[in-house]
């Protein structure tokens, strides 16, 4: 068990700089998720922890050692990637059994671990077939199994599921959550799928064009997004953006202060139905699809696309009108040209 | 629609499969029969048939050269090339799949010396062998098989074709750069690897020009060469001749249909997706 520090990390591919100075501090046992669109450097990361890449500058220590000119095997860190990279010509004995047969552990003990992690991932009748045997969610268990039997001091785990069709990455998600409960060791999961990283992490660590957007909670990063970028990127459908202008309350008085242009973002959730009171936002729906426990309605408001999440049955057809209020609690506001929230 | 290969509208193709199997294996037949009986290839009309066939002419051959000899030698030269081969064409293709500065220069070097004729460069080969000492020696035979750079791009392009996901997931388990070529690699290559044991087999099989110019004793004398002797001090010898041929052969088709089906898919990997 370990913790990990990123100390002014970066990466560059010739003159192309991709990683951009990232500082990150991992508790020992934690479970931390890198989340972020495609090309925002996220893998990279987790190869330079791996050593499988090369560090530009910075340094990357795990368990207080500097490990930027280990190689791989010498990181005590074991690696489940998105294709599995399991050996096809070797059982799942053998692909689990391989990296510890290197590490001059004894035959015993290799069985003993082998069949501990076959127990615990329940891919115990599958241990003498080989890879092309199994199903994918076989495959990817038999890749973790891989991981959990070098018992190593940091598990990177990098887009694991992504290969995985819509229902059995929910059920391996939740595999997943189970096996931490028992295997309580330091791990960094990459993933591009933002409800991985909620329902997964300890902590998200939210990348965009190499840099670190946020990090946080999966409730601080829902409830406080830093940036435009995490509050669009967090939440399915993501926040919802409108621009506005703050007028400052010495303005009345007669102060030179000038209004500042701002976006105002309120979550699909946050929007309510305006029953009886007077509502704070009206249009006609102009997009519905009902989920079965609520439903979407997308409407225009000058000009601009809104998403709102209400109760079923409330609005069933296009073109009806719609009526929202919000706790004014539940706003959030971000300057309008850097993107940066603005405390309220 | 696809067309089960029994169905009708399949006839036409394979008559003229036929007719063209049947055109390439003639020869063959051709060499066997007039071994087992020793006929003049000139008589007309050409029997079909042989008549009265045996042995004689493969006796004649074991014992009235030293035929054994020379298979020795040309096994000899042969497994050595063959092993030296895996083991040289291997690293190189390995490393010319790896990044590192010059990469590109070296591929269209190695390149365009394919486009070199062995002929244009033997007497540098024969400088390079005399300078090495091993001048009529089987290690002297076999050294300008020891590496081609065709079977280097066949391993290349083999190796590229394994997922680097794999090549990670070795270097995560503790594998170094050999180890990751001989346990994951080539385990995952045995096409690449038939298909560099056929070629370097039929080379050094059929070499004549380089063990004619490398070797000077009788005693370390391979196949091919013998052959030539053999048509040097023997007159009148056609059904000798050809069992001498046929000789030389089987061990060829043997080893060819022993890894036909690896060494197809090693010349026609990365020709297709998947």
């Amino acid at each position: 068990m370990a913790g990990l520090s990123l100390r002014s990390v970066k990466k560059s591919f010739g003159d192309v700089e991709v990683v951009h100075g990232v500082d990150l501090e991992i508790v020992d046992r934690e479970f931390v998720v890198f989340v972020g669109p495609s090309g925002c450097g996220k893998s990279t990361l987790l190869r330079m922890i791996a050593g499988l890449e090369d560090i530009t500058a910075g340094e990357i220590a795990i368990d207080g050692r500097v490990v930027n000119e280990l190689d791989p095997k010498d990181r005590d860190i074991a690696m489940v990637f998105q294709d599995y990279a399991l050996y096809p010509h070797m059982t799942v004995f053998e692909n689990m059994a391989f990296s510890l047969r290197y590490r001059g552990i004894e035959r015993g003990e290799i069985r003993r671990r082998v069949d501990e992690a076959a127990r615990i991932l329940d891919i115990e009748p599958y241990i003498a077939r080989m890879p092309r045997q199994l199903s994918g969610g076989q495959r990817q268990r038999v890749a973790m199994g891989r991981a959990i039997v070098r018992d190593p001091k940091v598990f990177l785990f990098d887009e694991p599921l992504s290969n995985l069709d819509a229902k059995l990455r929910v059920q391996m998600r939740t595999e997943i959550k189970r096996l931490r409960e028992r295997v309580a060791t330091t791990t960094i999961y990459v993933t591009h799928d933002q409800v991985e990283a909620m329902t997964l992490a300890d902590r998200i660590v939210i990348l965009n064009h190499g840099r670190i957007e946020q990090i946080g909670t999966p409730e601080d990063v829902y409830d406080r997004p830093a940036s435009t970028f995490v509050a669009g990127f967090i939440g399915a459908p993501p926040m919802n953006l409108l621009p506005a202008t703050a007028l400052p309350a010495e303005r009345l008085s007669g102060a030179r202060r000038p209004p500042q242009d701002l976006l105002v973002g309120v979550r699909p959730e946050h929007l309510v139905w305006a029953a009886g009171e007077t509502p704070l936002i009206e249009g006609n729906a102009s997009v519905v699809e009902p989920l079965g426990s609520d439903t979407l309605v997308s409407l225009d408001v000058a000009g601009q696309a809104l998403v709102v999440r209400l109760p079923p049955r409330i609005v069933r057809r296009r073109g009806e009108a719609v009526r929202l209020t919000a706790d004014p609690a539940n706003l959030h506001f971000f300057d309008r040209t850097t993107g940066i929230r603005q405390t309220q | 629609m696809r067309r089960s290969p029994g169905s009708p509208a399949h006839w036409p193709r394979h008559v003229i499969m036929i007719v063209v199997c049947f055109l390439m294996l003639v020869p063959f037949y051709w060499v066997i029969k007039t071994s087992l009986t020793g006929e003049n290839i000139y008589a007309w009309p050409p029997r079909i048939i042989p008549v009265d066939p045996h042995l004689f002419n493969y006796v004649d051959v074991w014992y009235m050269i030293p035929f054994a000899r020379y298979l020795l030698n040309s096994v000899i030269v042969t497994a050595m090339a063959i092993a030296g081969s895996l083991l040289f064409n291997v690293a190189a293709g390995y490393a010319l799949t790896r990044h590192f500065p010059g990469r590109r220069w070296i591929v269209v070097l190695l390149l365009s010396c394919m486009l070199i004729p062995f002929q244009a460069t033997i007497i540098p080969a024969y400088l390079v062998t005399s300078w090495l000492g091993v001048l009529d020696t089987w290690l002297g035979v076999a050294l300008p098989l020891l590496s081609t750079i065709i079977c280097i791009f066949i391993f290349k392009a083999s190796f590229e074709a394994v997922p680097p996901s794999l090549i990670d997931a070795a270097r995560v388990d503790g594998l170094g750069e050999w180890r990751i070529v001989t346990r994951i690699l080539l385990p995952l290559s045995k096409s690449a690897i038939a298909t560099n044991v056929i070629l370097t087999f039929i080379w050094s099989w059929n070499s004549f020009l380089w063990p004619l110019i490398a070797i000077r004793s009788p005693d370390m004398q391979t196949l091919p060469l013998g052959l030539a002797r053999f048509l040097s001090v023997m007159e009148d010898t056609t059904g000798a001749l050809f069992a001498f041929v046929v000789l030389v052969l089987i061990p060829g088709l043997a080893i060819f249909l022993m890894a036909q089906k690896e060494f197809i898919r090693g010349l026609t990997s990365g020709a297709t997706k998947g």
